[in-house]
This record gives structure tokens, C-alpha cells and sequence, in this order.
């Protein structure tokens, strides 16, 4: 089931298509439950499901890393940091860029292992993976015959 | 001091022209801070997943165009549970009213932020003129 498997390599075009198409489908699932808190708070986030677990995406550019925190605890996750610009006086032109602090927690399902989740910082995006819990990895069952 | 706000999240801006792009998918707007010295001009655009080799930067007849396209290799394998903001690549153009030394121009992209500097050229920089009383 996974997106973006073998056009991938063939068609960047089409597979940023596809990558938009299948984001839209899932906008704001009302299936998949929340928890602590949900759309609208920043970041806003986006959550996978692969063979090997979970991935959440956040998309918060401009951070020095050293300011951002993840938090794992239970089944929720929660990271949070700060950004801000130094530039002061009266030169602005525009200034449309979110400055302050952020916190934001996600619950996730059972099946995900938080304790053994990872976090990377990368082209402003907040890379977590959580690996499938034991319990609810897929095993095969042998069928028996008489 | 003023007390350290808490960020609010922004719809993501869809680019909308008249003309329509010739590769489909959506583009998006990147929001950007500009900030004026006397001799240079500061701009940063949020770029979240642009790769450095994949940022495009054009100055042309006083037309300042940004261009980001965005990777979708980490993607790959992902299938999406549940969603908030959608992707694409970016593009944002701007008239530039001051007259920017081209050669000069530095650009840096870290952390997902795009950092430009546009050097001013040397009779487009404020000099300060002296009253002489007589």
C-alpha cells in the first residue's frame, strides 16, 4: 500500500501529484483520534503509517534545534521550542514569519511504541518515528492440515 | 521586555495567477520577513522541506523571483493516517523597488529558512546630506 513506490524514481513530476492527492484525502481524518490536541494548534503535522511504524511530520522552519524538545511519555508525544528574530528597529518591510513559543502533545494509538521513538531536525521539518509496539507487529499464521 | 507570545498556526497561502503553471500540482506561497539596512536588503522565506541544490533565486528587470521545488524521496513508503497541511513547491515573486547590486547577492537556506541578502548598489545607498548654513 505504500505511495510513491516505483513512479517515484521514474516521475518527480508525477509523484509530487500523487504525494498532494493522497495529503488531501486524509486532511483532518475524522478516524484517526487526536487526543490532547488537535487541528489548529502550531505546528500543524502530518501523520504516516509505514511497514516498520509511525512517522509524524511537523513543519516548523527557522528553529535553532538546540530550542526545540520532544517528549515521549505514555502514548503521547509532545514537542515544543521557541523562534525568534533578532532584528529590531523600524526597517521592516514585511514580517509575516510566526515568531514565539510552541508546545503541542499527540496521542497514539496502542499499537506504536513511544518509549522507543526518534527525532530528527531536518530542512525545518521535525522528523518523528515511533516503532510498531511487539504486540501488534503482523505474524504469520501457519495453517495446519489434518 | 514584552512577554514571549505562543505561535499561531497560518493556513498555508496557495499560489493563485491567472496563468496557469504548466506542471500540475499546487504551489505554494512562502511567507517571508523583509527587513531594510542602508545598504542591504534582508529577505528570509520559510522553505519547510527544500533542499538547498533545489532553491532557485532570479533577479531580473527589478523582479525578485523565489523558486523552491520540494523533495517527496521521504515520502516514500509513507502512507498518510491523518493530515493537516499539504504540500508543494514554492514560488513567490516581488518588484524591488531599490536598485541591488546582482553580483552581490548572497542566499543561504538553513533549517527550512531561506536567507537572502541584497546588497544595495553604491549610489542607490542613503547618504546623509549636510545643511550648510550660510
Amino acid at each position: 500500500m505504500a505511495i510513491l513506490s516505483v513512479e517515484q524514481a521514474l516521475d518527480p513530476v508525477s509523484a509530487l501529484l500523487s504525494l498532494q492527492n493522497e495529503l488531501e484525502r486524509f486532511m483532518r481524518n475524522p478516524a484517526f483520534e487526536m487526543g490532547v490536541s488537535g487541528y489548529g494548534v502550531y505546528p500543524p503535522i502530518n501523520i504516516f503509517d509505514s511497514a516498520e511504524g509511525a512517522t509524524i511530520v511537523a513543519e516548523i522552519p527557522g528553529l535553532d534545534p538546540a530550542k526545540l524538545e520532544v517528549v515521549g511519555q505514555g502514548h503521547t508525544l509532545t514537542f515544543s521550542g521557541e523562534r525568534s528574530f533578532s532584528a529590531n528597529g523600524n526597517g521592516w518591510h514585511r514580517r509575516e514569519l510566526s515568531e514565539g513559543q510552541f508546545s503541542r502533545s499527540v496521542q497514539l494509538p496502542d499499537d506504536y511504541d513511544v518509549t522507543r521513538a526518534e527525532a530528527r531536525y531536518e530542512a525545518g521539518l521535525l522528523i518523528v518515528r515511533v516503532p510498531r509496539a511487539e504486540h501488534a507487529k503482523p505474524r504469520q499464521i501457519t495453517v495446519q492440515t489434518a | 521586555m514584552a512577554e514571549t507570545k505562543e505561535i499561531t498556526t497560518r493556513e498555508k497561502q496557495q499560489l493563485s495567477t491567472s496563468q496557469e503553471q504548466t506542471r500540475p500540482g499546487r504551489y505554494y506561497v512562502p511567507a517571508v520577513n523583509i527587513y531594510e539596512f542602508d545598504d542591504t536588503l534582508k529577505l528570509w522565506a520559510d522553505m519547510p522541506g527544500v533542499k538547498e541544490s533545489d532553491v532557485d533565486i532570479m533577479l531580473k528587470d527589478g523582479v525578485l523571483t523565489l523558486t523552491g521545488k520540494l523533495g517527496t524521496d521521504m515520502y516514500a513508503g509513507l502512507r498518510p493516517l491523518y493530515t493537516e497541511y499539504n504540500v508543494g513547491n514554492y514560488y513567490r515573486e516581488f518588484a524591488l523597488n531599490e536598485d541591488i547590486d546582482e553580483s552581490r547577492i548572497k542566499a543561504t537556506l538553513r533549517n527550512g529558512v531561506l536567507e537572502l541578502d541584497l546588497p544595495k548598489k553604491e549610489h542607490a545607498k542613503p547618504r546623509r546630506i549636510e545643511v550648510r548654513s550660510s
